[in-house]
């Protein structure tokens, strides 16, 4: 009975999908750097540019994060209803070697000395002897060392679940996934700490002064988040073509959208706890971040994320009828997936400094830029991969799988 | 009887595609139903009044010592400047975070549809339940005039007019953890509805007929029933597991809240709620090896359910041990001289033993998990459960005591040192939870019957299932 | 439970449906589909546990259950934010840590309990409400087969109220189901009546509890001469007394204490060393202060005189006059010894006047009429007042013990009291332990600007930020600061700007306790070297 759907109309991508890859590469690369010369007209020199990029990459690498650690989590807990859509998040993860070489560029810059993003590598400029006593950690080469290992492992374990999962589809061993299960836990926590450290890292250090340690959690809430919208999009686009059908079922979609709905309040939680305890303690050297994000238009914005990023996809979502629509889910990811990139902002752009047109214009070419770059990388990675695990041993269970009423 | 036939198979291990049983020794209903109500019906086995023969006296001794706190006054406890938060406080946050992970086997576990939580579910939320209880007296006496606690609730007072200040996180933690314990109450009290009606049904004197009668509010077991009543667990478990993790959360405030380096700090919601899980399942397991032992439930609680307790606490004491290593990088990164001598002063200053009692205890010992060994054998496991809960105890006491023993100003600085009632009320607390779930062994279905059946039904249905797949 | 015993029948039981037993599951559902299938809707299916599949097997429609949820959140979460806005913002405002009244970020978490809790006790009482839950008396209990449908059994049942109901045709349908027994189901036909004993049990109950609240009302409209009943004493009898009083408390018999063994009363340290002073010492204004060693001897002193009868020696040092502190009190411990305790203790060697004998102050003592003692304030003569002397603060109180009536000395005035300044010697220069250099001066400047400049100005003209604004406010009691380039100032040896600093002059409050002595050497500096280079002369060019 399971023959049937598993014929290569199924289970792989749309042929016209594929032939749009370059074009799309190529679009995307265009807009990138058509951005930089919309930056260029707010002055400051690359400054606007790189902090663009790097919540754009950032906004991508996340849903990639977020699909490494989902495949992980599943295997660890041997769940079986994720496993119709879970190829689809290995597939995602495998991008991650891509991303490894499109963070490149800010390591050139970094050892061509430029404090285009991170200040703290011109430490001439720097005033504050806070900052200037981390120096023997925030500085160019260690920099690169500990950007080395972050993605050192996530490619290691985006390598071994899509790999041994590509195995299975061939020999169906058991084994495999006694084995992907096993290794789990560990890598679990390498990853755990990796990201909690590359999120310090990249992202917090571009304010090198500031300081949280609930950051890691929040980009791990915001990964999650975004990664869920991500497979929602997916799984709905790709059966509108007519894939997938009947092996992803309204079941799947309900479970992916009750993740989904649990993440905004996740990160609703761990946002709001961020503010509270910097708000409520008062200390100059905490709340000067927030302070940033007040004043220049930035305070309207973080109002915006607090409306769309939780009160209104909360209560969008809140509802089982609402969840078992993909179609209205499809529209929900769609959101999510904007409010992601709204917050991605948030958190590095007030670097630069104030809203203004140009700045928002010359972001948002980055970052559609960047995201055709993404599905392009995308596209060409799946090729004629199969987007199901068709060998996997927990399948039938996923396939016959129904949520409780 | 048929726990003969308990271990011969090892339902630890799933061959990928196929679940193993999570009832082993080949039970039907009417023996799952006989199995936990004989626990209530026949007389307590000999460990059960040795039990309650500790634990009364302990009770006896706490509720003196709260009397002799109210006599003279919280002089008796070793509170003193600079420490003024010191052991009833411990003690609160310690029985909270135990508290948890009775709601959390309910709520997060019945949304993630782990189906072996449902045979130790009760028990659990029992235990949370009697943990807030413990929790809740600390606070309480520690108002200074207990008897006027009742002020923390905004009433209308006749003669002031004056109303609870909501800006405080310790009002907060009034709400939470009033908020808390009511709902876990009704959860626990929900669930153990059907179970009571199988009492109810299985009574043979009159009396108890009508007791638990009365208190299943004359269920029948209607299918419609069943409908609302499976709706409503699940939407109480979709707002118990929120409530979980913002009680400890708001714990964790009465701390972050402050400008007291050691306690502000961002990562303490997650970090509390992860060492509150962590702890409340090291509780559960302690108190779950004796129990499954003592009334013969292997079957019930078998090693399945065992082992994925341990991998539990191997994750939540993993990510309690990020949070630490986080916390002392920031204390260095932030460059604040304060913060980072607190950290020092952690590890190495006059409370260096307490500190390395917690880390060692909630960071080292889970990590014995990693190995088949210690998640199979109950003895080695019950030991890394006891150091898991004194190691968590150390952990609130070096958060409490050694931030408030050296703050900002070296000339207040001084060393705390308990009192023999401070020691005496931890002591004496146990007794009060010892007591209170030895009662409800006695007297309430420890096992949450019903559910358990579902369970046995699913895994049947499955096998059909399978047997069809495999005959095709 | 079902029942309370019959004994008096209403009616004949009627036959009230037909009820089939099962002991599997899947042939409970199927026969629930096929009584669906047969169009009887007045149905039911009872089992030990959720059966899955059952509602739609048996045509069981979705509960509205969520809805009561959805609102009672709603509820909670406008109840909660309304109680805290209009509490703490309009009711009974209160600062409290710097947060406006209605703080939002500080209400959420109240808001977010109160929403969970009136979720959740509003879906567990709907739920049972819309169970029709507690329902003691079912007609379907009497049938004693179905103690086992908590157990092991499955039951479908039909009801006689159905409208196509027919006996014999829904028998025949279950029969056909195979199930373990049909039976039919009885209506319940015990008595409806509740039980008189019920409510008269119910309303003694709800008698009794009124009576608290009774008592608790008629407490509070009934004035009576009576004190209140104290179940906790709370403060209200405090064992306090009056300062001269007698107390059981202490040992000693004192209700005022005397300073503890060991402890230096603030500005009762000091030396005579001009670094600390700003000036030197000569044998006039010689220092007449307890140092700490002094006073911990006056205290030994005193517990020695009160256990022995025998006095103590005195003071050996300079000029202390043991403070006729103690004797006061005496008295009140041990009366007998007095006498001798006192006069035999109070001789210390010194230039002072034997101060006892007017154990009352009238300080009309002339000598210390010119010195000005810098530390010590309130020595002449503590009148009675015990521990008044050793530990008078205010190290800048100059009161002229010679004018001040002693009152006056004894609360240390601000610096401000004193009056014209007799003439101190000076340092004309940095005492030894300091040198003019770099690291000096810019220490000066350091906390000059952090300090002084808020007043004086960075440049020192009296028109810091804290007077400018004052001057815009129009302030009328502001005081302009001095500047520190006036003529008069320019004369002052440095020795004198760092007396200034240290214990403040006019308005300007002292500072000895901001900086320490290195820092207000260093200012001194400071401000001299700001003179030099605000009015320099041609000659310096030279330099």
């Amino acid at each position: 009975m399971a023959s049937e759907k598993f014929t290569s109309d199924n289970i792989t991508l749309p042929a016209e999908w594929r032939s749009k890859r370059m074009p799309l590469a190529a679009v995307g690369a265009v807009l990138i750097v058509v951005s930089i010369f919309v930056f260029a007209g707010i002055g400051n020199g690359l400054k606007p540019f790189f902090h663009s990029y790097l919540a754009n990459f950032m906004y991508c690498l996340t849903f990639c994060l977020g699909a490494l650690f989902f495949v992980m989590v599943q295997h660890l807990v041997r769940a079986s209803w994720s496993s119709a859509v879970r190829r689809v998040a290995e597939l995602y993860a495998s991008t991650i070697p891509f991303w490894a070489l499109l963070f490149l560029p800010i390591i050139i810059t970094l050892f061509g000395g430029s404090d285009a993003l991170y200040s703290w590598n011109k430490p001439e400029g720097i005033e504050l002897e806070a900052v200037l006593n981390k120096l023997t950690y925030l500085n160019a080469k260690f920099f690169t060392l500990r950007t080395a290992l972050y993605f050192g492992v996530f490619i290691v374990a985006a390598r071994l679940y899509f790999g041994m999962s590509r195995k299975q589809d061939e020999t169906g061993d058991r084994e495999i996934t006694l084995k992907l299960q096993r290794w789990a836990g560990p890598m679990i926590m390498l990853f755990a700490v990796a990201l909690n450290f590359a999120a310090f890292d990249w992202m917090m250090s571009t304010d090198p002064a500031w300081f949280s340690t609930i950051y890691g959690v929040y980009i791990f809430a915001a990964s999650m988040l975004s990664f869920f919208a991500v497979m929602i999009l997916t799984c709905y686009m790709l059966q509108s073509k007519g894939r997938l059908q009947k092996i992803v079922t309204v079941e799947h979609f309900h479970d992916m959208s009750k993740f989904q709905f649990g993440f905004i309040v996740f990160w609703s939680y761990i946002a709001f706890s961020q503010f509270l305890l910097y708000w409520y303690g008062n200390i100059p050297e905490e709340t000067i971040w927030y302070r940033d994000r007040m004043d220049h238009g930035w305070g309207t914005w973080g109002l915006l994320l607090i409306a769309t990023h939780f009160a209104v996809p909360f209560l969008g979502t809140v509802s089982r009828h609402v969840r078992r629509r993909p179609g209205l889910m499809a529209f929900w990811a769609c959101f999510i997936l904007v409010v992601h990139w709204l917050d991605m902002t948030f958190l590095i752009m007030p670097n630069v400094g104030g809203v203004s047109l140009m700045l928002i214009l010359g972001h948002a070419l980055c970052w559609i830029g960047m995201v055709l770059v993404f599905i392009s990388l995308f596209l060409w990675r799946v090729g004629e991969t199969p987007v199901v695990a068709i060998k996997d041993p927990w399948l039938p269970d996923s396939l016959a799988y129904q949520n409780l009423p | 009887m048929s726990s003969v036939l308990t271990s011969g198979i090892d339902n630890t291990y799933d061959t990928p595609g196929r679940r193993t049983p999570l009832v082993t020794g080949g039970h039907n209903y009417s023996a799952v139903t006989r199995m936990v109500s004989r626990i209530s019906e026949e007389a307590q086995p000999t460990v059960w009044w040795i039990a309650m023969g500790i634990a009364v006296p302990l009770l006896i001794m706490f509720v003196s010592l709260i009397g002799h706190l109210f006599l003279t006054g919280v002089g008796v406890w070793g509170n003193m400047s600079p420490v003024f938060w010191a052991w009833p406080i411990v003690n609160f946050v310690f029985w909270v975070g135990i508290g948890h992970a009775g709601t959390l086997i309910s709520a997060i576990l019945f949304l993630f549809r782990q189906n072996w939580r449902t045979s130790i579910n009760r028990a659990a939320e029992a235990m949370t339940i009697f943990a807030v209880v413990c929790a809740g007296t600390f606070p309480g006496i520690h108002v200074g005039r207990a008897w006027l606690a009742f002020w923390l609730t905004p009433y209308p007072s006749l003669n002031l007019w004056m109303w609870p200040q909501f800006r405080s996180p310790l009002l907060w933690d009034v709400f939470a953890v009033g908020t808390y314990a009511s709902v876990s109450l009704v959860f626990w009290y929900m669930g153990m509805i059907p179970d009571l009606a199988t009492f109810r049904d299985r009574s043979k004197t009159k009396w108890r007929r009508m007791i638990y009668g009365i208190l299943c509010l004359g269920w029948s077991g209607s299918s419609r029933h069943w409908m609302r009543y499976e709706k409503a667990y699940a939407i109480l478990a979709a707002l118990a597991t929120p409530l979980v993790l913002s009680v400890h959360t708001v714990v964790s405030f009465d701390f972050a809240v402050s400008q007291l380096p050691g306690w502000h700090t961002t990562i303490f919601p997650p970090y509390f709620v992860a060492g509150a899980i962590f702890s409340g399942f090291g509780m559960v397991l302690t108190l779950l090896i004796p129990v499954r032992a003592i009334y013969n439930l292997k079957d019930l609680i078998t090693p399945r359910h065992l082992e994925n307790m341990c991998k539990i606490i191997l994750a939540t004491g993993s990510m309690v041990g990020l949070a630490y290593i986080t916390e002392f990088y920031m204390a260095w990164y932030s460059q604040n001289p304060n913060e980072y001598f607190t950290f020092v002063n952690r590890a190495f200053g006059p409370y260096w033993w307490a500190y390395w009692i917690m880390f060692t205890c909630n960071v080292i010992s889970p990590q014995v998990f990693w190995f088949r060994i210690f998640r199979q054998n109950v003895i080695l496991m019950w030991i890394v459960t006891i150091f898991v809960n004194i190691g968590m105890w150390f952990e609130r006491f070096v958060i409490t005591v050694t931030s408030l023993s050296r703050d900002f100003l070296p000339s207040s600085w001084g060393y705390f040192q308990p009192t023999w009632v401070d020691i005496g009320m931890l002591v004496g607390s146990f007794g009060l939870f010892t007591t209170l779930f030895c009662l409800f062994c006695k007297y309430l279905p420890i096992v949450a019957i019903s559910e358990v059946k579902g369970v046995m039904s699913q895994h049947a249905h499955d096998e059909h299932r399978h047997e069809h797949g495999h005959s095709h | 439970m079902s029942d309370h015993k019959p004994e008096k029948k209403v009616k004949p039981p009627q036959a009230f449906g037909w009820m089939a037993e099962y002991d599997d599951e899947n042939k409970f559902l199927d026969a629930a589909r096929k009584v669906r299938d047969s169009g009887y809707t007045r149905t039911d299916a009872f089992a030990p546990f959720p059966v899955h599949g059952i509602d739609e097997a048996l045509g069981i429609k979705p509960t509205v259950l969520p809805w009561f949820t959805l609102i009672a959140g709603a509820c909670g979460t406008t109840t909660a934010l309304v109680m805290e806005c209009w509490m703490n913002g309009y009711s009974y405002p209160y600062i409290i840590s710097g947060k406006p009244f209605i703080s939002l970020p500080a209400f959420i978490p109240v808001a977010f309990e109160l929403t969970v809790l009136f979720a959740a006790f509003t879906t567990v009482f709907a739920m049972l409400g819309l169970n029709g839950l507690p329902k003691f008396s079912n007609p379907v209990f009497s049938n004693p087969k179905f103690d086992r449908a908590t157990d092991d059994r499955f039951f479908i049942w039909v009801d006689s109220r159905d409208k196509y109901f027919n006996s014999d045709k829904v028998k025949a349908l279950l029969e056909g189901t195979s199930p373990l027994a049909v039976d039919e189901v009885r209506e319940d036909d015990t008595s409806t009546d509740v039980p008189k004993a019920l409510y008269f049990g119910i309303l003694t109950l709800i008698l009794a509890s009124l009576i608290p609240a009774v008592l608790v009302w008629n407490m509070r409209s009934v004035r009576s001469d009576k004190s209140r009943w104290h179940v906790f004493f709370d403060m209200d009898f405090m064992p306090y007394r009056k300062a001269q009083k007698q107390t059981t408390i202490f040992a000693d018999g004192r209700t005022q204490r005397p300073p503890v063994p060991g402890t230096v009363p603030r500005g009762g340290y000091a030396i005579d060393d001009p670094m600390y002073l700003g000036y030197t010492p000569d044998a006039n204004t010689a220092m007449i202060t307890p140092d700490s060693s002094s006073v911990v001897k006056l205290v030994s002193a005193q517990e020695g005189a009160a256990q022995e009868p025998k006095p103590q020696e005195p003071a050996p040092t300079t000029q202390e006059p043991t403070p006729p502190a103690q004797e006061p009190e005496k008295p009140a411990e041990k009366p007998a010894q007095e006498p001798t305790a006192e006069p035999a203790k109070q001789e210390p060697a010194t230039t002072e006047p034997a101060k006892q004998e007017e154990p009352k102050p009238e300080p009309a003592k002339t000598e210390p009429a010119k010195t000005e003692v810098a530390q010590e304030p309130a020595k002449p003569e503590p009148p009675k007042s015990v521990p008044a002397t050793p530990i008078t603060p205010a190290p800048a109180a100059q009161v002229p013990a010679a004018q001040a009536p002693a009152a006056a000395a004894q609360q240390p005035p601000v610096a401000a009291a004193t009056p014209a300044v007799p003439d101190r010697k000076y340092l004309e220069k940095l005492p030894e332990q300091f040198q003019a250099n770099d690291e000096m001066f810019a220490l000066g400047r350091k906390k000059f600007e952090q300090v002084c400049s808020a007043c004086h100005g960075f440049a020192g003209y009296g028109n810091g930020l804290v007077s400018k604004r004052a001057e815009a406010l129009q302030s009328s009691y502001w005081l302009q600061p001095t500047s520190v380039h006036d003529e008069r100032l320019q004369k002052q040896p440095i020795g004198q700007v760092y007396y200034t600093i240290t214990n403040g002059k006019g308005k300007m409050a002292g500072y000895g306790s901001t900086l320490n002595v290195k820092e207000r050497w260093a200012v001194a500096l400071y401000v001299k070297s700001l003179q030099r280079s605000q009015n320099a002369q041609a000659t310096d060019l030279s330099n």
